[in-house]
């Protein structure tokens, strides 16, 4: 097979954009987080930030591109170093009801019943990619193409914080409260994003998460007494 | 060293008065804005008179109609855009150091030139400090602004104050007045047509009242045949073309994903240039070619 290396853009003398123009999956999201390990490793005195997101990295250089560096780097990370971590996330998730208020209007849509709904978004394993929109928002990959939901033409307004949705082939939790719009399935009571932590999220980039479904009565506990997600 | 802290109190202000420093640069991986000043040469320029660190924090006000009173003595400088201050009812110049007296009030009036003012004081306010930074944001400090009542801590009794002279440093304000800001190709910029191409680096745009620490609108519209991309990554400085045309300039509080075509990217040094324009003023690109 014909390894493809990824494309380099340079956005002005300070950005560089390296692009991989193939569809998100797990291969895909190796070969990002092993040039990123090798980026930091190498020319990390170098970079002064460094964004991601599904067929992404963008640097942004602290001085002048380090141009010849970065060219030996880029010619040597086709060795895929990084691994996918085998940690998996469980999310108690309370779905539809007043903690998820899309949830009918998207059976009915689906010609399906909110159950049926409920076990095929719980059922699958989501892979974080990266975080981006809020602060603490996952990026997933995973959803069954079957739930996939064109987002609402009209966002709402404000959508509470640990909302579970679906938007496009996406699915995602709100960090925080927020306008937003996908549609709401149901509502986790765990925080995704703690401010006052360092790191201030869970998870990271290649873990899985696998949603619960919990009772309005297990949310409520866990929310009187949030806590981190168990791992399996 | 004594290092006693006292407060100031905002006995008004307008909307959109933050603490700001450098932003927090180590956090952006999980999602959060970097958050650093609109105009950073001006919030480098007090911290440099102050003989501060580069990083302390000070006020960033985008309303006239700020009044502060000072519990205790110290030293503040204020840069960015001009306007008229007084302090204890007296009009005074604010370049340089200003010496300020316990009880002193001191009030910010009509913006005259830029629509950033930077208020930096000795040692740095002493704001609460979240992931690296103070800088205030929605969803990450406590309070997402600077309201009236507020009192901001910083230290009075500095035992090595600055010495000020009566020879008034040198700022270049011409920034204010530039309207060119330079540009370079972003990753989706081949991807439009060479009309709209032609477009955004030929004609005049004029700042929209939809401006905020997130982003700032423009008034006209391009055509824009690009769809949508998938999620990427996006900095203070990248242009935005909306499915509808619109054009959207992200400033320091953006999400750092997005997922509009990123036609543009500001030159770092005309950062500033455009963050000091108000609602209804005038800017055209000029595209740098590559190096």
């Amino acid at each position: 097979m014909v390894e493809l290396t990824p494309s380099v853009f340079q956005i002005g003398p300070q950005y560089t954009e390296i692009n991989w123009s193939e569809p998100v999956s797990d291969s895909l999201l190796i070969k990002r987080l092993s040039l990123e390990k090798s980026l930091l490793k190498d020319l990390g005195n170098e970079i002064d930030d460094l964004r991601v997101a599904y067929q992404s990295i963008v640097v942004k250089w602290k001085n002048q591109f380090p141009k010849d560096q970065f060219q030996k780097l880029i010619k040597i990370t086709s060795a895929q170093t990084a691994t996918l971590s085998d940690t998996v996330w469980k999310i108690p998730v309370c779905y539809g009801g007043q903690f998820g208020k899309d949830l009918l209007n998207l059976a009915s849509e689906k010609k399906m019943s909110e159950e049926e709904i409920v076990q095929l978004h719980s059922q699958a394993n989501y892979r974080i990619f990266f975080y981006g929109f809020l602060p603490g928002f996952m990026y997933l990959s995973g959803l069954d193409p079957i739930l996939s939901t064109p987002r609402k033409s009209i966002p709402d307004r404000s959508i509470p914080s640990g909302s579970v949705a679906i938007g496009g082939d996406q699915t995602g939790v709100y960090p925080l409260e927020s306008p937003g719009g996908w549609h709401i399935i149901g509502r986790s009571p765990i925080p995704f994003f703690t401010p006052s932590s360092t790191p201030p999220v869970w998870g990271k980039a290649g873990d899985l998460i696998q949603f619960t479904p919990i009772s309005e009565s297990e949310y409520e506990r866990l929310r009187r007494n949030p806590k981190l997600p168990e791992q399996l | 060293m004594i290092k006693d802290i006292a407060n100031l109190t905002v006995i008004q202000t307008g909307p959109g008065t933050k603490i700001r420093d450098l932003g927090r640069g180590g956090f952006t991986q999980f999602g959060v804005p970097l958050s650093g000043p609109g105009d950073l040469e001006a919030f480098l320029w007090n911290n440099h008179l102050l003989k501060n660190s580069p990083g302390d924090a000070q006020l960033e006000i985008q309303q006239p109609g700020l009044k502060l009173q000072f519990e205790q003595a110290c030293q503040i400088c204020i840069s960015g855009a001009s306007s008229t201050i007084k302090l204890n009812g007296k009009n005074i110049a604010c370049t340089g150091v200003i010496e300020i007296q316990e009880g002193d009030l001191l009030e910010i009036g009509k913006f005259l030139r830029g629509s950033l003012i930077y208020l930096g004081i000795r040692g740095g306010f002493q704001t609460q400090e979240i992931l690296g930074s103070r800088s205030q944001l929605n969803g990450i400090t406590d309070a997402a602004s600077i309201t009236k009542g507020a009192k901001i801590p910083f230290f009075t009794n500095l035992s090595n104050p600055v010495k000020t002279t009566f020879s008034h440093p040198k700022w270049d304000n011409s920034y204010l007045e530039k309207e060119e800001i330079r540009v370079y190709s972003g990753p989706e910029w081949y991807l439009l047509d060479p009309n709209a191409q032609k477009m955004l680096l030929s004609r005049v745009f004029h700042i929209s009242s939809m401006k905020n620490t997130m982003a700032i609108q423009l008034e006209e519209l391009i055509p824009n045949q690009i769809s949508d991309i998938l999620t990427a990554p996006v900095f203070p400085g990248t242009i935005q073309l909306t499915s509808g045309g619109k054009l959207l300039v992200l400033q320091q509080d953006a999400q750092v994903t997005g997922g509009y075509p990123r036609v543009l990217q500001i030159d770092e040094k005309d950062l500033r240039v455009i963050a000091q324009k108000a609602p209804g003023q005038k800017i055209c690109f000029q595209l740098v070619s590559e190096v």
